[in-house]
């Protein structure tokens, strides 16, 4: 029984390098961080498990959820009142957008302040960027889609500061938007990049960002600078 | 190749040599914290939900609108930039701030990296912090634009009629919806309640040879739907509001170019307030508004007076 384990193992290991990935991403040493200072190294990670705590609970309310006019309101409310948990489920994913956002501006304070951007983790920082860009439009197209009183006029607010960009605000409100007015098409668009849009560019980042991590290592706590002649 | 990249790759060799291994020791930490995190978020799912409002109704010019949290500052913001300026503060600082941070690693290249080795950037990032910190809570705390009103739920639930029998396909109300049928703002002020709740059941009965269908409902949607139309209506003032008006109001409000400015324009009221609000507003200003500048009207003028002036105004700007 114990060596059908062990082939079934190594069969698998064979086969797809497991253990050299197993190697590569957990037992990857990490430079020691003292004192409360460790726990900030925390807020990369906190991060990505709310997204996944986001795929989760979106997943299950895209069951429920119906992206036009006439029905949308009506299917959030069927979530709250019929589905098993759904009103649980909901909050779950409305909390986690506003703790996403606070988490990843966390760790992004994190790094600014300790100076991690720097060479030679440059191109983490920039994907990084991106990725926060990509939560605040998560949070934006998300906030419309229980298309209550809340939702709809937060987002006129929304995409009429959009329209003020210079030269390009008009076309871009009016992509947003899907017509002149905020209304019937522009629904279906927010979820559709809500939904599907985002999350993958999300996923996208994401990847690259994590493999950036890994493939630099995680950044020293910072030591003040030594001026010349000073012993190490 | 910078001399000191060379340096930093062989002293970060040593000090990830030196380190511990990523699993147990970090994973543990980063566990802790996201059982920790969901918990948190758990109890507050649990305690608040996640809310839901009465449904989006794009004509209602009443409602307060105000963003997520973490957007308030923008908002805020646009307050410091008057009319054509708001571009400034609603576009081109926050792109230029995110230029900036996406640039930061190719602005900010030298060796330093403890905060007090880059007193300028460590004290912009202070100063953005506070900035915006101040900016969410100056906008947690300013006062909603329009005062809150409480809604007749029958209107409410005559408008959710209104909107599940796809009334606007034919209707129109403030110049939304479909153009076979009459817009309902304009006509629908003249009729008593007893006339529109029979015209519900069949309309033939009252306008013989209407091409409305017959809508088969309940008769409390009946009498929801009938509330609502009135509350669109423009209801028919008599020539006796527009003179109370320039007698006890324009001192201090104008109407087109005729009245005082101590006050807030009227010209487009309709536009921004109901008949009910209007109705407050001049019977007791301070219910609505506890600084109001402007007197009670409720004992200086009759219930039926404030009614018609109410009316009138309403009928401004729609």
């Amino acid at each position: 029984m114990k060596n059908a384990l062990i082939l079934a193992r190594d069969w698998i290991v064979e086969r797809t390098g497991f253990d050299r990935v197993w190697e590569v991403l957990f037992e990857r040493h990490v430079p020691e961080a003292k004192g409360p200072a460790a726990w900030l190294y925390t807020l990369g990670s906190a991060s990505l498990f709310v997204f996944l705590v986001q795929v989760v609970t979106g997943s299950l309310l895209a069951m429920n959820y119906v992206p036009s006019p006439d029905h949308a309101y009506d299917s959030v409310r069927f979530i709250g009142e019929k589905v098993l948990c759904g009103s649980f489920i909901r909050g779950l994913h409305h909390w986690g957008a506003s703790f996403m956002v606070v988490l990843v501006v966390a760790h992004m304070l994190r790094i600014y302040f300790m100076g991690s951007y720097k060479y030679p983790r440059e191109g983490t920082w920039m994907v990084g960027v991106v990725l926060l860009l990509l939560v605040v439009g998560l949070g934006f197209t998300g906030y419309l889609l229980p298309w209550d009183q809340k939702a709809y006029w937060a987002t006129a607010v929304g995409t009429n500061i959009a329209e003020q960009t210079p030269f390009i605000g008009p076309l871009v409100a009016k992509v947003l938007k899907g017509s002149s007015e905020l209304g019937a098409a522009t629904l279906p668009r927010f979820y559709a990049l809500h939904v599907l849009v985002l999350p993958a560019a999300m996923l996208l980042g994401l990847g690259v960002h994590l493999f950036l991590v890994v493939w630099h290592g995680i950044s020293e706590p910072p030591e003040r600078a030594r001026r010349p002649g000073e012993a190490p | 190749m910078s001399p000191w990249h060379e340096e930093y790759r062989r002293r970060y060799a040593r000090l990830k040599g030196a380190g511990k291994s990523f699993f147990p020791h970090a994973v543990f930490k980063d566990a802790l914290v996201a059982f920790l995190i969901f918990a948190a978020l758990s109890l507050l799912a649990w305690k608040f939900g996640a809310g839901l409002e009465s449904l989006a109704d794009p004509t209602d010019a009443t409602y307060n609108p105000r963003p997520e949290w973490y957007f308030l500052f923008l908002f805020q913001a646009l307050k410091a930039f008057p009319g054509s300026l708001e571009s400034v503060a609603a576009v081109v600082l926050p792109g230029a701030a995110v230029l900036g941070l996406l640039l930061l690693p190719l602005i900010d290249r030298g060796p330093e990296r403890h905060p007090f080795d880059r007193p300028l950037l460590t004290g912009l990032g202070i100063l953005g912090l506070i900035v915006v910190g101040s900016l969410t809570v100056a906008g947690l705390r300013s006062p909603l634009v329009n005062p809150i009103e409480e809604k007749d739920p029958l209107v409410a639930a005559g408008r959710r009629v209104y909107q599940d029998m796809n009334c606007a396909y034919c209707h129109k109300i403030r110049g939304k919806g479909g153009v076979v049928g009459p817009e309902l703002d304009k006509v629908v002020g003249g009729e008593s309640v007893e006339w529109l709740e029979k015209h519900f059941r069949d309309p033939k009965s009252v306008v013989p040879g209407s091409a409305m269908p017959q809508l088969h409902l309940l008769d409390d949607e009946i009498a929801a739907l009938a509330a609502y139309m009135k509350s669109i209506g423009d209801e028919p003032f008599t020539k006796e509001a527009p003179r109370l008006f320039s007698e006890h109001c324009a001192a201090c409000h104008k109407i087109g170019r005729e009245g005082g400015e101590s006050g807030p324009d009227l010209s487009l009221i309709g536009s921004a307030r109901d008949k009910a609000a209007l109705k407050r507003a001049i019977a007791d200003p301070t219910s609505l508004n506890p600084a109001a500048a402007m007197p009670a009207f409720k004992d200086q003028l009759t219930d039926v007076q404030i009614e018609d002036l109410a009316r009138y105004l309403s009928s401004l700007g729609r």
